[in-house]
């Protein structure tokens, strides 16, 4: 027992774990425990048993050790620094390196075939990437190794080399081609050719909103690109930045990694499980595991041109699972609320391919690569070349335009003008203005009816269908984007070989507008 | 049964829908712990987002086979179970990996079962990384002194009068402030498993 003049008290120690003490309480149990040992291990019993205690102290003791030695408080439970990565970077390039033959040539890690490797030059999330000399060809080449963990049966190395083999016969110039595909040694690799290039991940990272005419002209060679892969059933399964490639120097795109995304799934699902694909780019059917068709495709390609947009991805969450679930659920923040430079007409693409049913989406990359192309005319050439059809039919005819503005407008004037209680009967009220006159009137209601908003019982059902109506005019894109239109209006547009009146009103309407 | 062709994936439709919950609480939680695991294991920065998610999809893919046992927290405790089985998978992968083992060995002995030192040795290591996982995210909650003094007695052995005195704090709020980061460290692993 203790010598203090404070009582043991059970329910104070509890409480004190659970900080819920007051100040007061705090210091007099402070100056307890200092004297009463019964109570000091009566509380450390409370926190935890004596083999909680000593393996929480082991374990943070062993991890002081072995982080620097400094037996640092603050050391310990940090997590690891730059330092640390880039040790940890060097042990995974191991598998690679390891697996390659001796090589005679000087400046070289090793030999693979009749691939001279000359350096570790990335690692991506299915394996290692090195850069090799062919001699007797006299050509740098790529060569990306499959991960050991990712190569664990026959029916694995099989399964990849059977999917690169179909993206090796995709020819196209927007498609990184495929020298060689190696499944018969123990680690399964691809050589494809060496270029300087960075991926379209890395340029958004370094220069955030890509300007109109690249997003376009980006957009429109991955678009074909995978146009040829999907002519020949080949969906890419894995669009994202980080597959998009551009060859400095040249203004050109190319896609890779093709299909390989479903040849580690199934790698993986033979094991404890690895699949590929860092979720931000997954289509909603991806996400949730349902089948997939070319048109998953589309929507990855859709939010690879929103983060072109936008410089950000469109779905973010703190977690993978609350990625997902914004893809299936929610729709992503406007991209001009971002990005103010982006055309409506442009965002309007963007959000049909970010269309959550598949059916809703444009139809095909074909059909992406077109539109595309001719919006990325149109930027460059105002003058020649009109909006694809698609965008144009995005916003009504011109001669209906004016009217519904007008007419909405008109409704919106009339309603505000016969809702709002100062403007037509409260003249005629009489309790109101004299609740308005005297400041405390004596049992009555009217100071309440006099604060802001005024708005006349009866009439929430009349606001709501005012706003549904605006809403819904807004929605369709005939209020707000109409003041969008005039500065597009201002180009002057040439009429279309087969105009008629009515298409002169469309192409022309600033005659319209202007007085 | 999956068809090889479905991507499994981390929003499942669980058999037993009162489960969802406590599947999206599991992922607030562990989710977390994983991501520091994977950084801790070697993986570069920029694959720590990919493996997490590959991991959590391992744990997902196994979501039917739980059978409700009839004792309190049944699911959740399965869910542990196979998250740890996972994680500790993926722990002994790394090493080898890091250990430059590959090709056939490193396959054998993937497949094969590890012995049973072999296997305590992981669920210590598994037991190691929670914890340190839990005092580095609890740590914030706490004052640097009451952090130091805890860190003072219990990790480096020292008295508690003497490092009273060091940090002009009384023994009593001591005994205290320990006790309050050991049960927070806990009830944090807590939550996590």
């Amino acid at each position: 027992m203790s010598l203090n003049s404070d009582a043991c008290d059970h329910d104070l120690l509890r409480l004190s774990l659970d900080d819920r003490l007051s100040e007061q309480q705090e210091d007099a149990l402070a100056r307890h425990l200092t004297e009463c040992t019964n109570c000091q291990c009566e509380l450390a019993r409370l926190a935890g048993s004596d083999a909680d205690w000593s393996k929480v102290s082991l374990a943070l003791k062993y991890e002081a050790e072995s982080a620097c030695g400094a037996g640092n408080a603050t050391r310990a439970t940090t997590p690891r620094t730059e330092r640390d990565e880039d040790d940890a970077d060097d042990s995974s390039a191991d598998f690679a390196v390891d697996f390659l033959e001796p090589s005679s040539a000087p400046q070289t890690l090793g030999r693979l075939a009749d691939i001279d490797i000359l350096e570790v030059i990335g690692r991506g999330g299915m394996g290692v990437v090195l850069k090799g000399y062919q001699a007797e060809l006299k050509r740098l080449v790529a060569v990306k190794v499959l991960a050991p963990h990712l190569a664990v049966s026959a029916a694995a190395r099989k399964r990849f080399a059977r999917e690169a083999q179909a993206a090796a016969a995709i020819l196209h110039p927007n498609v990184m081609p495929i020298l060689t595909v190696h499944s018969g040694g123990k680690l399964p690799y691809l050589v494809m050719p060496f270029l300087a290039c960075e991926s379209l991940e890395q340029r958004i990272a370094r220069d955030g909103p890509l300007p109109l005419v690249d997003l376009l002209r980006i957009g429109m060679q991955s678009a074909q690109g995978l146009a040829a892969a999907h002519a020949q059933g080949i969906v890419h399964r894995d669009v994202k930045p980080a597959n998009i490639l551009l060859d400095l120097g040249v203004d050109r795109v190319m896609l890779t990694d093709f299909g390989l995304a479903r040849a580690i799934d199934d790698a993986s699902i033979t094991r404890t499980g690895l699949i590929a694909g860092t979720p931000q780019y997954m289509s909603p059917e991806q996400a949730r595991g349902e089948p997939l068709d070319a048109r998953s495709d589309l929507f990855s390609l859709g939010s690879v041109l929103y983060a072109m947009a936008a410089g950000r991805p469109p779905f973010r969450a703190e977690t993978s699972y609350g990625i997902l679930r914004r893809i299936t659920d929610s729709d992503p923040r406007p991209v001009r609320e971002i990005n103010e430079e982006i055309p409506t007409w442009l965002a309007a693409i963007i959000d049909k391919m970010l269309a959550k049913a598949p059916a809703d989406r444009l139809e095909s990359a074909q059909r992406v690569a077109a539109i595309l192309e001719q919006c990325l005319a149109h930027v460059q050439q105002p003058t020649l070349a009109p909006l694809p059809d698609f965008c144009r039919a995005r916003r009504p005819p011109r001669w209906l335009t004016v009217p519904l503005v007008i007419c909405c407008a008109t409704v919106a004037l009339v309603a505000a003008f016969l809702l709002w209680p100062g403007s037509i009967d409260r003249p005629a009220a009489p309790a109101s203005d004299s609740a308005a006159s005297d400041p405390s009137p004596a049992g009555s209601v009217p100071t309440a009816d006099n604060s802001t908003p005024r708005m006349p019982v009866g009439s929430a059902t009349e606001w709501d269908a005012v706003a549904d109506q605006l809403d819904q005019l807004d929605r369709d894109g005939r209020v707000f984007e109409t003041r969008n239109q005039r500065e597009w209006d201002r180009l002057p547009i040439p009429l279309p070989p087969e105009t008629n009146s009515d298409s002169d009103l469309i192409s022309r309407p600033h005659l319209e507008n202007d007085p | 049964m999956r068809q090889p062709q479905t991507h499994p994936s981390l929003i499942v439709r669980l058999k037993d829908r009162r489960n969802e919950p406590a599947w999206a609480e599991f992922l607030c939680a562990y989710e977390p712990f994983l991501w520091q695991l994977v950084r801790r294991q070697g993986t570069p920065e920029r694959h720590v987002a990919d493996i997490t998610q590959q991991l959590l999809m391992a744990v997902a893919r196994s979501l039917d086979g739980w059978r409700d046992d009839g004792q309190a927290a049944s699911f959740r405790r399965w869910l542990s179970r196979v998250a740890r089985n996972v994680v500790i998978k993926f722990m002994t992968r790394e090493r080898r990996q890091v250990t430059g083992q590959g090709g056939t060995d490193f396959l054998e002995q993937l497949e094969g079962q590890p012995d049973l030192a072999e296997s305590e040795r992981l669920q210590g290591l598994y037991e190691h990384e929670l914890i340190v996982w839990a005092a580095h995210e609890v740590r914030g909650d706490f004052r640097e002194t009451s952090w130091q003094a805890f860190w003072a007695t219990q990790i480096e052995g020292k008295g508690v009068a003497e490092v009273a005195a060091e940090l002009g704090i009384s023994p009593g709020s001591i005994y205290m402030s320990r006790s309050r980061i050991l049960a927070r460290i806990r009830e944090k692993i807590d939550d996590a498993m």
